[in-house]
């Protein structure tokens, strides 16, 4: 294809536009929406198309949404076949239109100029509800797609501008809490909105044919980008493979391998995972893009901004459809967007560290939280949501620098945000009695993994549904570069729920009722390290113990440093030689 | 005796501005280095320099001024480079560590970058402690306050040597009780502390912005503390009549001791001014929406007031610190008269954030630098004289301005040196652009209801093209600009904000009368604190806001309404306005959904007169202050028009310069493009408005 030639100015100012009006897009969103999820959480992603449709501007948003779109944006052009037109906006959420699990909910808006289709702006979710047998959507009983919600392929819900009501109330009448969901769609449509609107400027200001001359070319510079990375790195063939572990389905631990084909400034990524499986982790292709390309970004660490020239040279084979990662329904799904899928970044990120030993970062904490649901007796109303303070891990170490506490789950990398807890115990009837780091959870590495999180609640009043899912209860996040933990058990993730004075330690996905004066802590693994543990400085050893995040059994086992004494925290210099020499 | 002067001292990243006003009208400004390392050393050079330019002792001046004012960024410095106090938390049980999950995000623009750190902690995890003690949402006590958990803290923390300790509870906002019990024992145990308390110093609903706003106030209280303490005590030694008064982030002057106490106030104070200093200058054309610009040498302020009332911010990311406190919005970008030209790694022309300070500074000052500029590129255009800046004190080399963008710009880009400086200068411009939309399209304003205003020495090159990019059609650009905070602040009221946790749905008479009584009880204590400061009620005046949400959305609207009592159709009026407000903002209001309120604060104010304004005599024609022409490039092509340069001093009022020209002025270059035409006014201001057809 021929790169047209445009003015560099103009480019510059086109490329700013875009982001500009991407960002627009993405704080309307959040300042208006209702649910938790949304607006305190950050679970939402918004991105451009031109009409072909490519993606010309990927927000900086959640890094699980927004592979997906890409391929889900073709699937819902091509459904309409051209009938698409001025007014319409188009909502979906089904896997089999590379959605990427069904309470995520896509609104796609045609932008028209001059009568003529020039842009789509586009908006994703993650409801509260999406209706079916278990509040918040997560069924871990759920042997099909349809045991999980409502499946929702392309469909119009504005018709040339005027709103279908009689669709829209049939969707919400199928939802929980519906004033949530419904003033969700609403800000999910005013997001779509505001992009349109600063589009048209846009156009208005220089011409269709510069403002696509232009996105042409931004979209030809991120592929040469890539491709310059890609072929730095030698020709070969690069292999990964991830554990994913069992947690609760009783089919055992699986393996997911990546295997990189690298040849010049090409990339082929070819993606091995065991048949599919009638249990919540099956993830459908769209969903595995996303996860292939957060792989493939923490090989690049590219600056924004990001747009689909950037996968032009990485071609992906997902694997025979029934698969994990290229399930077929009615594969269930809902746990998808992180388990299996941070798994399989895993498999992916590791086949790139063989490929560029000590640039890639470690693995981040793997997703490992909760839902909850009943009823508010303060406003005698259904509540319901997920939880994202109960899913914040720790970050993997880099090449440079310890990984960041509490900044996970990796399929967000640190693009959600937690919420405060006193709105959570607003909008809530809740209590939250412990949201903070957890010691020795960091993995150990010259440079420590981030600390994950434990997140503790009661129920306010009245009886609380409480659904777990994910994993990382057993199998801690990789480390890279040579970095491995001793201390096992403490890097991982797990639910403790505390009944009449007892606790009781839960690894695997459950739905349990928690009544008032009972207690649930749910746990999120660290990041992985990077480096030989044994190389960290011990004075930075003593800091993360001074600071409660590395115990002296753990500067010990993990670290090789031993403290001698306690209080003044003093190491002792020749017994943490002796230590060190003997690894 | 009547006073004479009236003094502002405005420290800057590397200018301390000082602005001397005399009841007459006339109004003098002058600049010295800043020193951050001992900042009232550099108010002591320019009293100095004051003394040395108009021979009058620096305590005759004091001595008659009915106001010293000072605008600090002392906070701001210690907050930047980490030198804060030795600072501990005590926190409620199991929540000591909200200010280092941060709500377990990473900033955006960062999301793949492996050498990104995390925020540097300003209370260390060791030197937060948690006590068991827990007020519920409904604001009951869960748990009692444990007091030896505190005293077991404060034993920690003396052992640690801590200089300042903050207290934050979760929801003591709805029970005090326990975080003021702490208070005590702190106080009684650890009498040198300085100490913050949560829900004393932001008395509002969000466990994490509380904190953190707490953290803040209590790792800068004791440095703005001693430095007040010295500056007061300097001025009482120099003979002044009134306590300094000093300018906080809320656009609004405080004494000394709230300075100290509330030092998360002081933070960003500088800029905080151009909004009072853009409507007194606006005001003989009655202007109350105006947007005005300040660029320096490496950044550019973007501020806005509308109906006469500056944006606020609250609940916002400062230097990464999460900080509640209402503080006028200032949006800051990198991009300055150093902003360095590059080509990034897609090969797209950029203009900063990096600067290139002022050593080297731009290439053309001929110190070493080779990065191309904005300075570089306003040369290269004609814009700027080569007789240089500061009126030929900083001569400028055009060559090497050439030469930078030469090698750095145009031969990579295959473009001419004239194109490529008239890229530098678009991209600039476009930066500041989107920056622009920040206050205003973020806001729900349309850019092009507004005035612009220029301040800062560099922003006058810019002004016009910036204006145009926008379709803003009148500009104003005072004779003060350079120093246009510094002014900004001396003419300034004292200003305090009070505020209450009201969560409140708004509807039927109780809630209308929960908010009548809050108010009051707010609006009480703020007049009382201002009369024991000297001003009487008939100077007093009071503003209201309230942050508002559809019941079940999270994030608030603020809307602002009348004082005055409220009763049941009052909550009418303030739902209607809350409606068109979000209508405003997102496209779509929900005029059937139930709304509810979070938070209300009133403002008060004390009202200082003000001095008079600048006078100018009448001009004899713009002819007789033309002083020579040099070719300029308009034009994206790199084109060049021969162009009449101006010189502003002789400039008098009246005088009409009609595009393309130049006026140059001491302290700064006005570029009036073609389709523009300035109209001094007597009061010192250029009137530039577009002559084209809208």
């Amino acid at each position: 294809m021929a790169i047209p030639e445009v003015d560099p100015i103009t480019l510059s100012v086109v490329r700013g536009v875009l982001e500009t009006t991407q960002r627009e897009m993405t704080l309307a969103l959040e300042q208006t929406a209702r649910s938790s999820v949304f607006n305190l959480a950050h679970d939402y992603s918004t991105a451009l198309f031109n009409h072909t449709p490519e993606m010309i501007l990927q927000g900086q948003d959640i890094p699980i949404h927004l592979g997906s779109l890409i391929p889900a944006m073709k699937a819902v052009d091509s459904f309409f076949e051209g009938d698409i037109h001025e007014g319409d906006l188009i909502l979906h959420n089904d896997p089999d239109y590379a959605g990427s699990h069904i309470i995520d909910t896509c609104m796609y808006y045609p932008v028209f100029y001059q009568g003529e289709l020039v842009f789509w702006t586009v908006c994703k979710g993650h409801l509260t509800d999406i209706g079916g047998p278990v509040p918040a959507g997560y069924n871990p009983d759920a042997k099909e797609i349809y045991a999980e919600g409502l499946r929702i392929p392309p469909i119009k819900i504005w018709d040339r501008g005027t709103p279908r009501n009689d669709i829209l109330n049939m969707l919400l009448t199928n939802m929980r809490a519906r004033r949530d969901q419904e003033g969700d769609f609403n800000a999910l449509i005013g997001a779509c909105q505001v992009g349109a609107r600063n589009l048209i400027a846009l156009l208005d200001k220089y011409g269709k044919q510069t403002v696509q001359d232009c996105i042409e070319v931004l979209l030809d510079m991120a592929n040469r980008h890539m491709s310059k990375l890609i072929a730095e790195v030698p020709d070969g063939t690069y292999s990964g493979t991830a554990i994913l572990e069992d947690a609760g389905h009783g089919f055992g631990d699986f393996e997911i391998t990546a295997t990189v084909l690298i040849e010049g400034e090409n990339c082929h990524i070819t993606i091995d995972s065991p048949p599919q499986i009638p249990y919540f982790i099956n993830s459908y292709e769209g969903n595995s893009y996303s996860g292939v390309y957060l792989g493939l970004m923490m090989f690049a660490q590219l600056p924004p901004p990001y747009n689909e020239g950037l996968y032009r040279n990485v071609t992906v084979d997902m694997g025979p459809k029934g698969t994990l990662c290229n399930a077929k329904s009615p594969a269930p799904h809902m746990n998808c967007t992180t388990t299996p899928m941070e798994t399989l970044t895993d498999a992916v990120r590791l086949a790139f560290e063989k490929a560029a030993p000590d640039k890639v970062s470690a693995s981040w904490g793997h997703a490992n939280g909760c839902n909850i649901a009943g009823w508010d007796t303060r406003h005698d109303e259904e509540y319901v949501t997920m939880v994202l303070a109960s899913i914040i891990s720790g970050a993997g170490a880099t090449a440079t620098q310890d990984g960041w506490h509490a900044c996970g789950p990796e399929c967000c990398f640190g693009a959600l945000t937690s919420g405060d807890i006193e709105m959570l115990e607003h909008s809530y009837p809740i209590i939250i009695h412990e949201y903070g780091l957890m010691e020795d959870s960091g993995g150990a590495g010259k440079h420590r993994g981030g600390s994950g999180t434990r997140w503790q609640v009661e129920p306010l009043d009245s009886p609380m549904t409480l659904i777990t899912f994910g994993e990382g209860r057993r199998i801690p996040a990789m480390g890279a570069a040579g970095a491995k933990s001793e201390m096992i058990d403490k890097k991982v993730g797990r639910l403790e729920l505390t009944r009449d004075g007892r606790t009781q330690v839960i690894t695997d996905n459950v739905i349990e009722t928690i009544h008032p004066g009972e207690r649930a802590a749910n746990m999120n693994p660290g990041g992985g390290g990077f480096g030989p543990a044994f190389e960290r400085d011990p004075q930075r050893v003593v800091d993360d113990v001074r600071n409660g995040l590395v115990s002296i059994e753990g500067a010990r086992r993990d670290y090789g440093v031993v403290i001698s004494d306690a209080q003044t925290l003093q190491i002792d210099a020749e017994a943490t030689s002796k230590l060190r020499a003997s690894a | 005796m009547r006073t004479q002067y009236r003094l502002g001292i405005d420290a800057g990243g590397t200018f301390t501005d000082f602005v001397l006003a005399e009841r007459n009208g006339n109004v003098r400004l002058f600049k010295v280095l800043s020193t951050p390392s001992d900042p009232t050393r550099a108010i002591r050079n320019g009293l100095d320099l004051i003394t040395e330019e108009t021979g009058i002792a620096a305590g005759e001046i004091v001595a008659n001024s009915d106001l010293c004012i000072n605008g600090t960024t002392v906070g701001l410095n210690a907050l930047i480079t980490h030198r804060g106090a030795k600072t501990a938390l005590i926190a409620t049980r199991g929540h000591e560590d909200s200010i280092e999950i941060r709500l377990g995000h990473k900033e955006d623009g960062y999301r793949y970058d492996p050498e990104y750190p995390p925020a540097t902690m300003l209370a260390p995890r060791y030197l937060r402690r948690g006590v068991r003690e827990r007020v519920i949402s409904n604001g009951t006590v869960h748990t009692p306050l444990n007091e030896d958990d505190v005293r077991a803290a404060c034993r920690h923390f003396l052992n640690e040597g801590v200089e300042s300790v903050a207290i934050s509870f979760v929801w003591s906002v709805l029970h005090p009780a326990h975080e003021l019990r702490a208070a005590e024992i702190v106080r009684e145990m650890m009498p040198d502390v300085l100490l913050t308390v949560g829900s004393q110093l932001y008395p509002q609903v969000r466990e994490y912005t509380r904190t953190s706003t707490a953290v803040v106030n209590a790792y800068l209280g004791p440095i703005l503390r001693r430095y007040v303490e010295a500056v007061d005590a300097h001025f009482a030694a120099l003979g002044a009549r009134n306590p300094v008064r000093y300018f906080q982030s809320n656009g609004g002057l405080a004494k000394g001791s709230v300075v100290s106490d509330q030092s998360v106030y002081a933070i960003n104070s500088g800029p905080a001014s151009a909004p009072q200093a853009a409507l007194y200058i606006g005001e003989p054309w009655d202007e109350k929406n105006i947007i005005t610009i300040d660029m320096g040498g490496t950044s550019f302020d973007i501020t806005l007031t509308r109906d006469g009332k500056a944006n606020i911010n609250k609940n916002i990311d400062f230097l990464r610190y999460r900080i509640g406190i209402p503080m006028i919005q200032v949006e800051t970008l990198g991009a300055g008269g150093g902003s360095i030209g590059w080509i990034d790694e897609m090969g797209l022309l950029q203009m900063g954030p990096q600067s290139a300070g002022s050593e080297p500074g731009p290439a053309c000052y001929g110190q070493g630098g080779e990065e191309p500029t904005t300075t570089d590129a306003n040369i290269t255009l004609g814009y700027l004289s080569d007789e240089g800046l500061v009126g030929g004190r900083l001569p400028l080399d055009r060559d090497k301005a050439r030469q930078a963008i030469r090698d750095k710009l145009a031969d990579p880009l295959g473009i001419s040196v004239e194109k490529a400086a008239h890229g530098m200068f678009t991209i600039v411009n476009n930066n500041m652009v989107n920056g622009i939309r920040r206050v205003s399209v973020e806001r729900g304003y349309d850019p092009r209801d507004f005035v612009l205003m220029g301040a800062g020495g560099a922003t006058g090159a810019h002004i016009t093209a910036l204006a145009r990019e926008i379709g803003i059609r009148k500009v104003l650009v005072s004779k003060l600009a350079s120093g246009l905070c510094a002014y900004g602040q001396i003419i300034s009221d004292v200003k305090y904000n009070y505020m209450a946790p009201a969560p409140t749905r708004l509807e039927g008479a109780e809630a209308a009368k929960k908010l009548d009584t809050l108010f009051g009880e707010l609006e009480a204590r703020g007049i009382a604190d201002l009369e024991a400061d000297e001003f009487t009620r008939d100077r007093i005046s009071i503003r209201r806001s309230l942050d508002m949400r559809y019941t079940g959305q999270v994030h608030e609207c603020t809307v602002e309404i009348e004082a005055g009592s409220i009763d049941e159709a009052g909550l009418d009026a303030i739902r209607s306005a809350f409606h068109a407000r979000h209508r405003e903002l997102y496209t779509y209001d929900e005029p059937h959904s139930a709304v509810e309120v979070v938070n209300i604060e009133s403002t008060i104010q004390g009202h200082v007169e003000n001095p008079k304004r600048m006078h100018l005599a009448a001009g004899k024609g713009a002819d007789t202050a033309l002083k020579g022409r040099r070719p300029m490039v308009f034009d994206a092509s790199g084109a060049t028009t021969d162009t009449p340069v101006y010189d502003g001093g002789k400039l008098g009022a009246g005088d009409r310069v009609s595009g393309p020209a130049v006026i140059e002025e001491v302290t700064t270059t006005l570029v009036i493009e073609p389709g523009w035409t300035a109209d001094l006014h007597e009061s010192g201001v250029y009137v530039i408005t577009s002559t084209t057809a809208a």
